[in-house]
């Protein structure tokens, strides 16, 4: 059985030879490998510049490895078209990047649409969207973002990539920019959702007390490489100086 | 003709006597301003929308824009009389010169409009597997358009303003008016071209106004 | 820069300002001469002679405010008293300014211009150079051997398939394209071409237009080869150039007029085309061109 996400020897690599120029060919992610099998969440946890999110861009080729594979569902992501590729992953961003001038139900229903769904069935899926991410469609569905708090805007982020309900979904600090209350509200709720849905996710924080909430695994990145991969409880007794590092701030 | 010191006649009598040229004057004028609009329109904002996606090109193009901008109106059309197809007495020449005119607001402003779409939105719509394109239709350019007509306002309301210099040339518009006026001493024959063009370039700034708060997206 | 720097800033300025303005009033300082010309290369290499010659002959200052407009903003401007005179011709002053009907004999035009001009706004008129430059109605000679045009008479035949370009001033003046279609029966396709007088040679010859009104001493008539209409009705009155100054300007400086004197009837017909063809065709610089013909004909 192909697991939804294997990562092989992933790395990338900065342009430039390291005389100056464009970039100096430093590493920004080095030799990363894990898999993600279904309704998992591997977390990647890391200090800033770690490479937790450089990692998470090579999975849907919004940077492009030089080096290593990755597998979505057993097809080698390298061999299938860009955008294609991209619609059959979710992706939430910190700054959630709703389309100011859509509304909600556009702004959720935007894969269904440029897969050219029948406008009744997106319709019919946005409002189940909007009510499993905690909001009433007949409210919110017409607003348009700029209405929305910082949490909504994000819940409807959530909901729109799960649209299409694709088997991966990639997200990227989600709860950042909220409030400390809001945040852990939305924590407590997409806990509840990754058991309901079962979709694998990698989830990126530098949170430790997040990843530890929210992981099957936490894949910890220390200078661009994995400096640990295991479950929430082994990384609580590892001896690994990083591992302890993050605890002690726990 | 009526004095050589001044018309002594008022202004809206001579437009009674002579509705017809004027009107003829008026359509000229209107035509050179429409047509090279277009012309910069149709140019300018695929050019905006290049510069945007090349980087490198931006210093070079919008500087050059730029320099073409700083040449005076009759300069230009003194530098473009002499060369082939594109030159000559005539009308072609003033829309050569006025499109060139157009040219820096409306692809500036294109490039603007677009560069200061969120980023956060253009990485979720490529991260959610947005074509370049459905990025550039469904996004970009609708978060972008009252920059862009912005743009488009200001080249118009210049190009009133420049097209009167083009009877110089021999291509007609209420410039005539003008120029008559002046080779006479006649201030009725100048103001009956100067005060259509100057109603000409208010209308267009408030029309395009209108536009702009109409079709461009805005936060409430 | 503080308090003191600043003050000692508003001194300066207010001296800046002071010698401005006295520049600008000695500008028409008593011993000047202000030389004007209009909008052409024949009036400005007139002008050009002009001002060398006072400049020679007299000793006194010349300023040269050249290519101000055409007839009728140097009209105002010598009535005015911003230029002491100009270079102007009898028929345009008979029918432009003076607004009398035109009529074909030379002396009887010079005396009625001289007498009218002196009376109604104190300027005498010199004897003039000795040339005619009249409105010269100009075609392609091609065109004029295809449909046989030798006289604006004949212009009649072809005007409603023709296109006219015209300078704003002959559009404008009640001498110039108006009176000309009526006492000749010219219906032209469309309403002429309005552009700048320089142009409408270059407009003539790449055929944007069929025909225009050049002056009958242009120094381009030849050059690119085309023909001058003959005016068989006798339309346009006779144009001789003559300087025009202000009376006030020769009770002053009586020199002056000597000097001007000395130019009547120096300049033909074909001598003028000469100068203009050496400022226009071959881009001579006017300067050198009066020069050179002060020190030939009045060494």
């Amino acid at each position: 059985m192909t697991r939804p996400l294997e990562v092989q020897g992933l790395g990338y690599r900065l342009p430039g030879n390291g005389k100056g120029g464009t970039g100096n060919g430093r590493f920004l992610v080095r030799d990363v490998s894990f898999t993600v099998g279904a309704g998992e969440t591997v977390v990647l946890l890391g200090r800033s510049g770690s490479g937790k999110t450089t990692t998470l861009k090579l999975i849907n080729r919004l940077l492009e490895p030089t080096a290593g594979d990755v597998r979505i569902a057993g097809e080698r992501a390298r061999d299938v078209p860009p955008t294609r590729l991209r619609r059959r992953i979710g992706y939430v961003i910190q700054e959630v990047g709703l389309f100011p001038h859509f509304t909600v139900a556009r702004n959720v229903g935007l894969v269904p649409r440029l897969e050219g769904w029948d406008p009744a069935r997106i319709a019919a899926r946005v409002r189940e969207l909007l009510a499993v991410v905690g909001l009433d469609p007949d409210t919110y569905a017409p607003r348009r973002p700029h209405q929305l708090s910082g949490g909504q805007r994000q819940r409807v982020g959530v909901a729109r990539a799960l649209a299409a309900d694709p088997p991966l979904l990639l997200l990227d600090e989600p709860f950042g920019a909220l409030d400390p209350i809001t945040r852990v509200e939305l924590q407590r709720e997409f806990q509840a959702l990754q058991q309901r849905l079962g979709q694998a996710m990698v989830f990126v924080t530098h949170d430790v007390r997040e990843g530890l909430m929210l992981a099957t695994r936490i894949g910890l990145m220390q200078h661009g490489g994995l400096a640990f991969l295991g479950t929430p409880q082994e990384f609580r007794e590892s001896e690994h100086p990083e591992c302890k590092a993050f605890m002690a701030a726990a | 003709m009526q004095g050589v010191h001044g018309g002594s006649v008022s202004l809206w009598g001579f437009y009674a006597r002579n509705s017809g040229e004027v009107l003829g004057l008026v359509g000229q004028h209107l035509s050179l301003v429409a047509s090279s609009t277009a012309i910069a329109i149709v140019v300018g904002v695929p050019g905006g929308i290049v510069l945007t996606r090349r980087p490198a090109w931006r210093g070079p193009v919008l500087g050059l824009a730029n320099v073409f901008q700083t040449i005076p109106s009759l300069a230009l059309f003194g530098f473009l009389i002499p060369l082939p197809f594109i030159g000559g007495i005539g009308a072609t020449t003033a829309i050569v010169a006025l499109v060139v005119y157009a040219l820096l607001p409306i692809v500036r402003n294109t490039y603007t409009g677009i560069a200061g779409v969120d980023p956060a939105v253009r990485e979720a719509g490529r991260g959610m597997g947005m074509t370049d394109w459905q990025l550039l239709t469904q996004v970009e350019l609708p978060l972008a358009l009252g920059v862009i007509l912005a743009g488009v306002r200001v080249a118009t309301v210049v190009s009133v303003g420049t097209a009167t210099i083009a009877a110089a040339i021999g291509a007609g518009g209420l410039g005539v008016y003008i120029f008559r006026g002046v080779a006479v001493v006649d201030d009725t024959l100048i103001l009956a071209g100067a005060l259509p063009a100057a109603l000409m370039a208010l209308a267009a700034d408030a029309l395009f106004g209108l536009a702009e708060r109409q079709f461009a997206w805005r936060a409430e | 820069m503080g308090g003191g720097g600043r003050w000692r800033a508003v001194q300066g300025g207010a001296c800046a300002l002071a010698m401005v303005a006295s520049l600008a009033a000695g500008c028409r300082s008593r011993d000047r001469i202000v030389v004007g010309s209009k909008n052409f290369t024949e009036s400005d290499l007139l002008g050009e002679i002009v001002a060398q010659q006072i400049e020679r002959r007299t000793g006194l200052a010349v300023s040269r405010r050249f290519h101000l407009g055409g007839t009728f903003v140097c009209h105002q401007a010598i009535t005015a008293g911003q230029i002491d005179l100009y270079v102007e011709y009898t028929g345009t002053a008979y029918t432009a300014v003076l607004k009398h009907a035109p009529v074909a004999d030379r002396d009887s035009v010079y005396h009625t211009v001289a007498r009218d001009y002196a009376q109604r706004f104190g300027l005498a008129w010199v004897k003039p150079f000795g040339f005619n430059n009249t409105f010269a109605i100009t075609v392609r000679r091609r065109d004029a051997t295809r449909y046989g045009l030798r006289r604006i008479s004949d212009l009649a035949r072809v005007a409603p398939r023709w296109r006219a370009g015209f300078g704003y001033e002959f559009l404008e003046r009640a001498d110039g394209f108006r009176g000309l279609a009526a006492v000749y029966g010219l219906r032209f396709a469309s309403p002429p071409t309005a552009m700048d007088l320089g142009l409408t040679y270059r407009a003539l010859a790449e055929g944007k237009v069929d025909v225009i009104a050049g002056n009958s001493t242009d120094g381009q008539i030849q050059a690119l080869d085309l023909l001058v209409l003959e005016d068989d009705r006798h339309y346009f009155p006779p144009y001789e150039a003559a300087p025009v100054i202000r009376l006030t300007t020769v009770t002053r400086h009586p020199k002056v007029a000597a000097a001007l004197a000395q130019l009547a009837g120096r300049i033909s017909d074909a001598e003028m085309r000469r100068l203009n063809a050496l400022a226009d065709v071959e881009h001579r610089d006017i300067a050198t061109v009066a020069r050179d013909w002060l020190r030939s004909n009045l060494p």
